[in-house]
């Protein structure tokens, strides 16, 4: 309403000053110190007894599940016929798609691509098969494909009807949109474990996780496609006596496809981003071979099998894209459009039947391309060349950075301390409120039982998410004054961002062995693109009338930089720090399985030795944590503004 | 046909309470309720069969939220609504509907149209969510659309349409249903103002054979004059006056009203019985005559030829006379009705 938007008189805040906050709040921290030298016996560690009692619970459930597995009539009448569904269906879909010609299923792509884009799109998403098929990762390739087939069909029907009541009840949004700030933010191993609990392992707990895993894309965009249909279409068709269901069909849905498809575009990109954590539990494919290289260390096969996820990924992307890009707004008329040319569609097919005679079924292996062995050379000589950087680097990042503040968190001050210090964070950033819930978030680490396992995870992510700001941040404002910066890196930045995050492991452990070390490299090159976009894009927003007005009083490039495009990019830039401690907390998990301790080991144990109690503790508390560090930066970007 | 009595609406948490607060205060100066924005307040008014009744208010007065409360697209807090004779805010999902499908069409300040139908199915829409088979529907669009001269545009989609083609496109789709009653909501306000006249003389064409029921919001006062039989200035929630335009030319009830008439073209709004000055007496008849509807604009040429007064006729009987002197004192004098009398 725009009588409401009258600028309302901002009244100064009943709060006492600044200086007496600050002197309160360092009274606490003094107070709690004081305490815990008064009695140690309590504050030294995390009273062991004040334990939920959570870990023991679940691995009796889990005793319980295990032995009843077979008689129960939850799994006989449940989840065994539907895990014995989800099965036959994957199974299905990888025997037509292995039982194809391979030709067949390159010139089925093909003509997607040139229905969807043109010819562009048609030579490259055939190439990028091919490519899979030349590297001898043809049937893994065919397996991946065909789960991600599944996992996105079943993400996508039950993740459009979801958004779709999310759009139309408000009380539903507001229940589910936890759930799926949850879903995102939580490790996609801590819900492997009941998964695998529950189904066992092999194809379905794959697919079900994926499904979990790329279903809040699926919600939010459809949601808020719906949701973003202009109001004056709505109106009318209301006015017209339209009923609710007429509405969605005949005016939301069809206005909220573009956005729809993105969300099905964002779907399979989630789905593909969780392959090879879905290898784990005995899903095969590509992820399976990158699982295995990586633990063989065998990089140039890791190369390969990543590149095959990589390119597969840039096909899908492409082709749903394409399928985004349908505007109903904007077709042709069909008296007045060109009629659709079936020249290149026939010569595909052709060039197809020609390849299906002359070739066998299998893809022929006369044309692989070895790239395995110049990478595993590449990376060997790194290793004996460049270990007078590498080992440098790597001893400064322990002994200087990782260790003394991990020590000082973990060890030298007291939980209290810790406690009362990030409540005061989240006061001196929002209020009272956020520090509470920082409060009671710190305290749930230690009833939980790890609570020197969080110091450690949270000294190393301040440590990674540091170092990513401090490299992300130059060069996001490089790119931000520059174009050719920006193309040169734009290529880099788009492979990082594809790439499994396993594949990044590999020459990192290869050059730096295993530690702390590789895991916050392998986060920081994960969490960097992210932060080096999301500034470049903050920087380049900032209003052009104001870099017009600076430049015509005469300002240089570095008082522009520093004096308008800084401080009005501002918020833009905290809410990048926000996203890359995101992105490096998505990574503890990751990190724990190349030996970097804390609440990723944990998880890792968790679910590789069936611990389940231990694993579901681990990753609650890696959720307590991104939320607690999430609300912050967010909070704290939020008053850049 | 269509009458509505102390019609509210009321924006806020607890609507009810700040009503009874603001409407049963005897002490009317209590203008606000905290935390509640008052858009409707308190408005009757009848429309006849056949009329267009035009309600004229700048941003914020609450024309628009009044419009929408007559088929409840906005819910009003409190009133009586009849269209007619059937209590609007007494009706079921269902009645609401069918009221909505066949009895009150509206026309939308943005269009409002569908911008993934083509003209044509834009036009059918209203028909179509009423279950009317496709050849049906079709046919009577395509008739709408010729009536509204978009013949051959059919199979555009609205992005390719000018923003006065596009408001033909939503005049076709109102009239489509055949309604009673047709609700305009700024409809020209979007347009330039060629096309916004144009438009004007459009309505006015198909209203001069369709006679429709309407009540029509808009922001200008010329086109109020212009398209109204009768006028409603809104301000504050509230009608300040109500009358034609003539009426409200002539006799304003306060200086809202007053700016509002100040640039009026008067020329065409007053009329030759508006100003006669009823004293026949020693004015035999010239034959000038001029009958008493017609504007001052038509009698301009006739005092331009000659000084001789014209006779002005009721009915066809001589009720009084008008000189050059009267029609320029109405034309420059705001308050004619004090200078002649009347």
């Amino acid at each position: 309403m725009a009588t409401r938007s009258f600028a309302l008189p901002i009244l100064p805040r009943a709060r006492s000053s600044r200086p007496w906050r600050i002197a309160s709040v360092l009274a606490l921290l003094a107070g709690a110190w004081l305490l815990s030298l008064l009695v140690p016996s309590l504050t030294d560690q995390f009273p062991a007894h004040w334990n939920l009692g959570l870990r023991e619970a679940v691995d009796g459930f889990s005793r319980w599940v295990t032995s009843n597995r077979i008689t129960s009539p939850i799994f006989v009448y449940f989840f065994d016929p539907l895990s014995t569904g989800i099965d036959a269906f994957v199974r299905l879909i990888e025997n037509a798609l292995l039982g194809a010609h391979w030709a067949v299923i390159i010139g089925i792509t093909a003509i997607a691509g040139w229905l969807l884009g043109g010819w562009r799109l048609s030579l490259g998403c055939s190439l990028g098969f091919f490519l899979c098929g030349a590297m001898g990762l043809w049937t893994q390739t065919m397996q991946t494909l065909a789960l991600m087939n599944v996992s996105v069909l079943f993400a996508l029907l039950i993740g459009i009807p979801l958004g779709i009541a999310c759009a139309l009840s408000n009380r539903f949004d507001r229940v589910l949109r936890p759930i799926l700030d949850a879903m995102q933010v939580m490790p996609a191993f801590v819900y492997l474990i009941p998964v695998v609990l529950f189904f066992g392992v092999a194809r379905v707990p794959a697919v079900v996780a994926t499904v979990i895993y790329a279903i809040p894309p699926a919600v939010r965009l459809t949601s808020l496609g719906i949701r973003e249909v202009q109001p004056a279409a709505v109106e009318a068709a209301r006015a017209f006596g339209s009923t609710r269901w007429q509405i969605l069909r005949k005016v939301q849905l069809p206005l909220a496809l573009p956005a729809i498809m993105a969300g099905v575009n964002q779907t399979i990109m989630m789905a593909l981003g969780i392959v090879v954590i879905a290898a784990m539990v005995g899903a095969g494919g590509l992820g399976r071979e990158v699982y295995l290289a990586l633990q063989r260390l065998q990089v140039g096969r890791a190369f390969e099998a990543g590149l095959a996820i990589v390119v597969i990924a840039i096909v899908l992307d492409r082709l749903s894209e394409a399928l985004s890009r349908i505007d109903l707004t904007q077709l042709p008329s069909r008296a007045a459009g060109r009629a659709p040319s079936w020249v290149a569609p026939l010569v595909i097919a052709g060039l197809t039947a020609l390849c299906v005679i002359a070739f066998q079924d299998a893809f022929p292996g006369e044309w692989q391309l070895g790239l395995a062995r110049p990478v595993d050379g590449l990376v060997r000589w790194t290793r004996d060349n460049l270990f007078f950087i590498t080992r440098p680097l790597s001893d400064f990042i322990t002994l200087y950075l990782l260790n003394p503040f991990r020590d000082l968190l973990r060890d030298i001050a007291p939980w209290p301390v810790m406690v009362v210090a990030v409540a005061a964070v989240g006061y001196f950033v929002s209020g009272w409120r956020l520090a509470l819930g920082s409060a009671i978030g710190m305290f749930m680490l230690g009833w939980l039982g790890m609570w020197s396992q969080s110091m450690d995870t949270l000294s190393q992510v301040l440590v990674t998410t540091a170092i990513t700001v401090v490299l992300a941040l130059p060069v996001g404002i490089l790119a931000s004054q520059s174009d050719v910066v920006r193309r040169v890196l734009r290529p880099i930045l788009d492979f990082l961002q594809t790439v499994p995050t396993f594949v990044f492991l590999v020459p990192v452990i290869m050059l730096f062995n295993v530690g702390r070390v590789p895991g916050i490299i392998a986060s920081v090159l994960y969490a960097i693109p992210v932060g080096i976009r999301l500034t470049e894009l903050g920087i380049r927003q900032v209003s052009p009338e104001a870099v017009e007005a600076a430049k015509a009083f005469g300002s240089t490039r570095a008082q522009l930089i520093v004096k308008v495009q800084l401080p009005l990019a501002k918020p833009a830039i905290a809410l990048s720090v926000n996203q890359m401690i995101m992105m490096v907390l998505a990574m503890v998990v990751i990190a724990g399985m190349v030996g970097g301790a804390g609440l990723g080991l944990e998880a890792v144990i968790g679910l590789t030795r069936s611990e389940t109690g231990i694993g579901i503790s681990a990753g609650l508390c890696i959720v307590i944590l991104a939320m607690i560090l999430d609300r912050i930066t967010q909070a704290w970007a939020a008053r850049q503004r | 046909m269509l009458i509505c009595t102390d019609i509210w609406k009321i924006f806020g948490p607890t609507p009810e309470k700040a009503h009874a607060a603001l409407a049963f205060q005897v002490a009317a100066d209590k203008l606000s309720y905290p935390d509640h924005v008052v858009a409707v307040r308190g408005v009757s008014f009848e429309v006849k069969k056949g009329e267009t009744f035009v309600v004229m208010g700048l941003s914020g007065s609450g024309k628009s939220t009044l419009v929408r409360c007559l088929t409840r697209l906005t819910e009003p807090t409190a009133g009586q609504i009849l269209i007619e004779g059937q209590d609007v805010r007494r009706m079921n999902d269902e009645a609401l509907r069918n009221l909505r499908r066949h009895k009150v069409s509206m026309v939308f300040q943005n269009f409002g149209l569908l911008p993934h139908r083509r003209v044509l199915d834009n036009v059918a829409y209203g028909l179509e969510v009423c279950g009317v088979d496709r050849r049906t529907r079709n046919d009577r669009a395509a008739q709408m659309i010729e009536l509204v001269g978009l013949k051959g545009w059919e199979s555009k989609y609205p992005r390719q349409l000018s923003g006065g083609m596009q408001q033909r496109v939503g005049l076709a789709r109102a009239l489509a249903v055949n309604p009673d009653i047709l609700l305009f909501d700024e409809p020209f306000s979007a347009l330039d103002p060629l096309i916004r006249r144009e438009m004007q003389d459009e309505l006015l064409r198909l209203q001069s054979t369709l006679h429709k029921t309407s009540v029509f919001i808009t922001h200008d006062f010329p086109e109020a004059l212009k398209i109204g039989d009768r006028i409603a200035i809104m301000k504050d929630g509230q009608f300040v006056q109500v009358g034609t335009p003539q009426e409200l030319v002539l006799r304003p009830r306060d200086d809202y009203v007053r700016a509002f008439v100040k640039d009026a073209p008067r020329a065409k709004v007053l009329t030759a019985g508006a100003i006669m000055s009823r004293d026949l007496r020693g004015r035999a008849p010239n034959g000038r005559t001029v009958p008493s509807h017609a504007p001052l604009q038509a009698l301009l040429p006739m005092l331009a030829e000659h000084d001789a007064p014209l006779t002005v006729l009721d009915g066809g009987t001589p009720a009084g006379v008008v000189d050059r002197a009267a029609v320029i004192r109405a034309l420059v004098e705001e308050d004619v009705a004090r200078a002649t009398g009347a």
